[in-house]
């Protein structure tokens, strides 16, 4: 498909042959993700040592424990978790995911967790930054040894229902693609202006019945009436 | 057939579906949120065969929709519906204490000996620099000023010198626990940084490997010089049987990732370093829990200096044998293995 250059879809096939797609999620959503997480580190270290720093050398043991926890095993526990998206990644609606489109196992949230170190280096996760401006899937280090993903949540559907319109056949036998590209630009409708429906309502001019008469988008919108089956 | 039939038809279908996951994904996320509310009545729960049978079902309609190029609100509702499903059908389940027992019974010990040969390269890497600087630092005491600063150095004659009972029994339970938490965040982090480092063709893993042996070796000589050697030696020994041998197992599941971008074989190099990823993790749960044990020894029983040298020295041999026993014997098959392991 010419659409695949464009557009950053990560195709995976079920057993069932069933091709999946995710949607893997760029550089500013995880960034910001990251910040999310980082400032509620910072604020539970915070709110820990001020608890904690009224416990003289036991508290200040408890918390390098939970320095070390929130920097290593955070991401981890919340990976593993059913909504598999630590706090950050849930506002921002990420989820990680195996390549296959599986839940993420121990394991791999792990290893990509603990390869954070390397994809920190050489300064402020600069090596993971470039891995997702370069990679098409989004993967960092980490995710490639672990074979993950972070990807988007809820993916946005775009396509509302049809224009109400009395069916009206085409002018001429269409082809498969030629169906699907009408029926999506009717699916559009709420979206697009009407001066943009129109414009491109225009081009399809020729497979309207011109008898039929009313606006391009009008017309159009009832061959696609007539293309989902209503008769 | 039309689009609108295709859904008239198969839309209750798609209720059902979606009413059985609906299910399902309720169930699962009340148990994650509070096991003990599970009071709401969710209603009868979904026939596993039935869901598993209108998943099918649902992947053949998605099919036929896509080729068919149906309007992309049908084939988006099927996609939904066929991921959600597909995440819960082929989910992995068999986690829990016996999944836990079998890793530290059998799986990770097999691990160990199956990277024998990272193991015996991280050894290297990780023992040499250290038996080297070691006995560079004895015979010339002065040396260690160049991989440790004067302060340093001072700290650590401070820490294990007979002057100042630093690390004696005037510390308290208190302190123990601050150099348990330093101890956890400190050693552990040290690990992981050997593992991770290895994601580079390995040369990470090798330099955290042969400098933290240069550290210790140098540290180690230098006491010896000092004459701090019993204090020092009976200080570390039990502990070192999981800490050094945790850094060494670290690095070597480090050693086996570069091992896959540097040699894949007949895999692609990504294929390669994720199944490495896999194989190494099961040494990383080892490594964590070595360090874990480490830590506690270090803080509770290697520093209590009312106990006598020898007693430290005596257990830490135990431990080291046991550590070795374990690595070496624990998970091999009944018939391969001497009366002697367990």
């Amino acid at each position: 498909m010419g659409a695949s250059a464009l557009d950053t879809v990560f195709i995976t096939e079920t057993p069932e042959g069933i091709a999946l797609p995710l949607r893997p999620a760029g550089m500013m959503a995880r960034s910001f993700a990251y910040l999310i997480d980082a400032l509620l580190r910072v604020a539970i270290l915070i709110a820990a040592a001020s608890v904690l720093g009224a416990m003289s050398r036991f508290g200040t043991g408890l918390f390098m424990i939970l320095t070390f926890g929130l920097e290593w095993l955070y991401p981890v526990v919340f990976e593993l978790m059913p909504t598999a998206a630590t706090p950050g990644k849930r506002a921002m609606g990420l989820r990680v995911v195996m390549d296959s489109g599986l839940p993420v196992t121990p394991a791999a949230a792990l290893v990509r967790n603990l390869l954070r170190a390397a994809d920190f280096l050489p300064v402020g996760y600069a090596l993971g930054l470039l891995m997702l401006l370069v990679r098409p899937d989004f993967k960092r280090l980490g995710d490639l040894a672990a074979g993950t993903l972070v990807v988007h949540a809820t993916s946005a559907h775009l396509d509302g229902p049809l224009p109400s319109a009395e069916p009206a056949p085409p002018a001429r036998p269409l082809s498969t693609r030629e169906q699907a590209a009408i029926v999506a630009w009717a699916g559009r409708a709420t979206r697009l202006t009407p001066e943009r429906l129109d414009e491109l309502a225009a081009l399809a001019g020729p497979v309207t019945v011109q008898a039929v008469g009313g606006s391009p988008t009008a017309r159009l919108a009832r061959v696609a009436q007539w293309l989902v089956g209503r008769r | 057939m039309t689009p609108l039939q295709f859904e008239a038809d198969y839309a209750p279908m798609w209720d059902e579906l979606d009413a059985a996951l609906a299910h399902v994904e309720a169930g699962r996320k009340m148990w994650s949120v509070s096991w003990r509310k599970r009071a709401a009545p969710l209603g009868e729960a979904p026939d596993s065969a039935r869901l598993a049978k209108l998943y099918r079902a649902a992947c053949e309609q998605l099919a036929l929709a896509r080729s068919r190029a149906y309007p992309a609100r049908l084939t988006n509702r099927l996609e939904s519906l066929t991921q959600r499903a597909h995440q819960l059908i082929y989910r992995r389940s068999d986690y829990g204490a016996a999944r836990l027992a079998r890793l530290f019974l059998l799986d990770f010990p097999q691990a160990v000996r199956d990277h024998w040969r990272h193991v015996l390269v991280a050894s290297l890497v990780f023992g040499l620099p250290l038996v080297l600087l070691g006995i560079a630092t004895y015979v010339d005491p002065g040396f260690i000023l160049t991989m440790h600063d004067a302060r340093t150095v001072q700290g650590y004659e401070h820490m294990y010198g007979p002057a100042a009972e630093a690390i004696g029994r005037e510390r308290n339970a208190q302190t123990d626990w601050m150099m348990f938490g330093f101890y956890i965040m400190n050693n552990i982090s040290i690990a992981f940084k050997c593992f991770a480092g290895g994601i580079f063709l390995g040369v990470g893993s090798l330099f955290f490997l042969a400098y933290n042996g240069i550290a210790a070796g140098s540290l180690a000589g230098y006491l010896t010089a000092r004459g701090h050697g019993e204090t020092f030696y009976s200080f570390v020994v039990t502990h070192g049987a999981f800490e050094l041998t945790a850094i060494v197992l670290a690095g070597a599941a480090g050693l086996r990732l570069g091992q896959a971008l540097l040699a894949p074989g007949r895999r692609t190099r990504r294929a390669a370093l994720e199944l490495a990823a896999r194989e190494a993790a099961v040494l990383v749960y080892g490594v964590i829990a070595m360090l874990l044990i480490a830590a506690a020894l270090e803080a509770f029983w290697s520093s209590a200096r009312w106990i006598a040298p020898a007693v430290k020295f005596g257990v830490g041999g135990v431990c080291w044998a046991l550590v070795i026993a374990y690595l070496a014997g624990q998970g091999r098959a009944r018939s391969a293995v001497g009366r002697g392991a367990p």
